[in-house]
């Protein structure tokens, strides 16, 4: 049997990040939450991850800047931004670096999912 | 040598034989004397009031002589020669006279002028030359006993059964029924105060008289009425503060004026100063009072004092409860309480044509604040020495103004009973504060939307969080219902972070919202610790996005301030703003600010907010609290300004310096509560109960 598909979540708001997990679970779908970008970035030494959900304002390390850190790594993670960000340019900024999809909170299940499902089925979605 | 201090009421020819010598009187055509110089009480006993209007005869000791002597003026045109008058100790006082006839100008006989000098012989002391000195002269008194008639009734069928205190009240009761109809100058300047002779006709003598010696006039009174012949009836008094052993004669008008009784006091002036002096400081005070800015009334309390005593003698303490018990003491005074003068300014605020309209019982001050009479009587029972408070005052003409009220108590043991009004017009005072403060409110609200504009990414993505973890949750839900066999467990966990998730959107909502309405502040005890970590709510995530440090120190067990919730916070949450600001540029390690609650040295509230930024210009300093003073580019540099006037009317103060390290430090200093009255202040409150409380504490 296939390992299933697990999926990192960024964001430093709890509740969202619980709701976001019960979610992906109830989907099918494995997932590791993380309160900031540096715990994430520290728990890849060790995981491995199909598709990260970050969101962009966060104290310390921002969204943006954890998407140029991989960027500038040539990581390949497909990326997920699920944000309340509005802002046009940060949004183009996140596209030109490879961001799959631009999600904005409150966001609906089936979108999410959809997305989620699009990066992992293409089958872009697993680490080199 | 006397000089002259002429009222100008008086005319001057009157003033020239005041001061003569010699006896001058003037008769008219029918021989019924006109005026009597004061040289004329002297040379025969009686006072001008009492024998004008007498006919020439009847105070003659040979009335046929007289009558000769008159039809020989009438043909020459003047006459001389000796005469025997009747004076007031009982004798004949015999005088050398000349008597003129007067003209006016149509040629017919309008007076007749008499001067007289003691005759050689007689048996009286000499003048000597000198004026007759004020000192000297009478205080003499015309009085009406009619209205008194009952009591002399009562007194004549108690006398010799009735118990010496029973007699002294009756006595007392029988001078206040009886009414003044005219007295002689030197009575109204002794006891007349500033009100002048004219005000006195037609009052109670009592409202006059020295308390100490009422009782002793009603029974004078009693003796003159009783007296046959309707002689003198005298009685030597102790001094009485006003008049040195001063000698009282009661004596009946006559028969044509039924009920009508002279009263006359020889003595002198009980004051070592001269009475030119004297009359030269009472005429400036009269004017000075007279023309007073301010409004004053004098009121004569005298019968509330008494029933006072009298309720505390019955062990009476808590006055406030007795009259909300007895409302009715609280009319009898509005309705019993004369007004007994007014000034100039007086008239004018209550607009009114004269004195007249204003001297009547003081229920009228009060028609418009009822309760404020009340506390007038509390504050007088409780032995206060003035009260004072903020009322409404309706006008003769309909009017409502606002006035603060004053009113001065009479220091006990005083002679006479008088407590004076003062109120002072403060209606457009109270019209401009209110429009100040409605500006000031306005301007504060205005500050307060531009400062959530700045919090405004803030704020949506504050609230928009919990709401995205609500959908989520919600969704996750209907898919664990739409299973074959639904995950009720899990439905009621993810049901349960719903509630909390919403709970968390709403006190956002309302934290906001509180900040965002235009409402009147509402001045309510706080704790400065609770203030400022609500205020740090607002900023929380502001902070966290720059990565600012927040440090806080809350002092422990600080006294409460009275102020506005939404406008404390305004100012803290605008400084923790500026401190952000302040440091967001810096390097990491700089970014950090400090909020702190103490105690100062004078026990009040202090509160200061600390960044590590490039801190104040120098030239800065002294204007940072100026109002559209701004170092921002999108700044409007109202900011700090409001802080300050917010402070201020919480009796306050805000200020700014640099900290020693580098960065700013802001302290406020807010007073303790209890230590400022400061409710309306920050309320705008219109006068009223809550402002007079404010008022009686400060």
């Amino acid at each position: 049997m296939p390992e299933l598909p697990t999926v990192a979540i960024v964001d430093d708001d709890e509740a969202v990040r619980e709701a976001v997990e019960e979610l992906l679970m109830v989907s099918g779908l494995a997932c590791h939450t993380f309160a900031g970008a540096a715990s994430f970035l520290a728990a890849r030494t060790s995981c491995r991850f199909d598709c990260l959900v970050t969101d962009i304002r966060m104290p310390g390390m921002s969204g943006i800047e954890l998407i140029e850190y991989l960027h500038d790594q040539g990581v390949h993670l497909p990326v997920i931004v699920l944000s309340s960000v509005l802002d046009q340019q940060v949004r183009a900024h996140a596209l030109s670096l490879g961001v799959h999809s631009w999600l904005t909170k409150p966001v609906s299940d089936e979108r999410l999912l959809g997305a989620i499902a699009a990066v992992i089925g293409d089958g872009a979605g697993s680490e080199q | 040598m006397t000089a002259v201090l002429l009222d100008p009421r008086e005319h001057d020819e009157t003033g020239i034989a005041e001061l003569a010598s010699e006896s001058v009187v003037v008769f008219d055509p029918h021989g019924k004397i006109r005026y009597w110089n004061p040289a004329a009480e002297r040379l025969f006993g009686w006072p001008a009031l009492t024998v004008q209007g007498t006919g020439l005869t009847e105070l003659s000791s040979s009335p046929a002589d007289e009558k000769r002597a008159w039809s020989r003026l009438l043909q020459e045109g003047w006459w001389q020669g000796r005469v025997g008058r009747r004076a007031r100790h009982g004798g004949i006082v015999f005088a050398d006279v000349r008597r003129h006839l007067r003209y006016d100008a149509a040629g017919e006989h309008r007076d007749t002028v008499e001067f007289a000098r003691p005759a050689a012989t007689a048996d009286i002391p000499q003048a000597g030359g000198h004026p007759i000195s004020d000192r000297m002269m009478a205080a003499s008194w015309v009085i009406d006993v009619s209205p008194a008639s009952e009591i002399v009734a009562r007194i004549t069928a108690r006398v010799g059964v009735a118990n010496r205190h029973e007699l002294e009240d009756l006595h007392c009761r029988l001078v206040e029924a009886s009414r003044i109809v005219e007295v002689n100058e030197r009575s109204a300047r002794l006891v007349g105060g500033n009100r002048g002779r004219a005000l006195m006709a037609g009052q109670s003598v009592a409202a006059f008289w020295p308390l100490a010696s009422r009782s002793m006039l009603g029974a004078l009174i009693v003796e003159a009425l009783g007296n046959e012949h309707g002689g003198q009836c005298r009685r030597q008094l102790a001094s009485d503060g006003i008049l040195r052993d001063p000698l009282v004669s009661v004596w009946r008008a006559g028969d044509e004026r039924p009920g009508h009784l002279f009263i006359a006091v020889n003595g002198a002036a009980d004051d070592d100063r001269s009475y030119l002096f004297l009359r030269a400081s009472e005429a400036r005070y009269r004017k000075l009072v007279d023309y007073m800015p301010i409004a004053l009334w004098q009121v004569d309390a005298s019968h509330m004092g008494k029933i006072y005593a009298g309720l505390r003698a019955d062990g009476i303490v808590d006055f406030e409860r007795y009259l909300e018990e007895h409302p009715e003491l609280v009319d009898h005074a509005a309705a019993t309480v004369p007004v007994t003068d007014v000034n100039r300014r007086a008239i004018e605020l209550v607009g009114g044509a004269g004195v007249q309209d204003l001297i009547r019982p003081v229920g009228y001050l009060f028609d418009a604040s009822p309760d404020s009479l009340r506390r007038v009587m509390i504050g007088r029972f409780t032995g206060k020495k003035n009260y004072s408070e903020l009322m409404k005052l309706r006008t003769l003409d309909g009017r409502v103004l606002d006035v603060r009220f004053s009113v001065t108590y009479p220091e006990p043991r005083l002679e006479l009973d008088t407590t004076i009004f003062s109120l002072e017009d403060v209606s457009d005072r109270l019209r401009m504060e209110t429009q100040l403060r409605q500006l000031q409110a306005d301007f504060s609200h205005a500050a307060r939307v531009s400062m959530l504009g700045e919090l405004a990414s803030s704020i949506a993505h504050e609230v928009n969080q919990p709401l995205a973890a609500i959908v989520t949750n919600a969704e996750t839900s209907l898919r664990w219902l739409a299973r074959d066999q639904p995950d009720i467990d899990k439905v009621e966990q993810l049901t349960a972070r719903i509630v909390a998730s919403a709970r968390r959107a709403d006190e956002i909502v309302q934290r906001v919202r509180g900040m965002a309405v235009n409402q009147a502040p509402d001045p309510v005890e706080l704790a400065l610790n609770e203030i400022v970590q609500e205020s740090l709510l607002f900023v929380r995530h502001e902070v966290e996005m720059r990565s600012v440090r927040v440090t806080t120190s809350c002092a422990r067990g600080l006294p409460s301030v009275i102020g506005d919730r939404i406008q404390l916070q305004q100012v803290i949450v605008n400084m923790l703003i500026n401190a952000v600001q302040a440091v967001e540029g810096c390097d990491e390690p700089r970014r950090e600010i400090t909020i702190a609650t103490a105690t100062n040295d004078r026990g009040d509230l202090l509160c200061t907010v600390g960044d590590r930024g490039p801190g104040i210009a120098t030239d800065h300093l002294d204007r940072l609290f100026e109002g559209f003073f701004t170092t921002k580019a999108a700044g409007m540099g109202i900011g700090l300004a409001l802080c300050r006037s917010i402070v201020a009317a919480h009796g306050g103060d805000v200020s700014a310096s640099n900290r020693p390290g580098g960065g700013a430090e802001f302290r406020v200093v807010l007073p303790r509560a209890g230590s400022f009255a400061a409710a309306g202040d920050i309320a705008g409150e219109a006068p009223g109960p809550f402002a007079a409380q404010a008022a009686r504490s400060a």
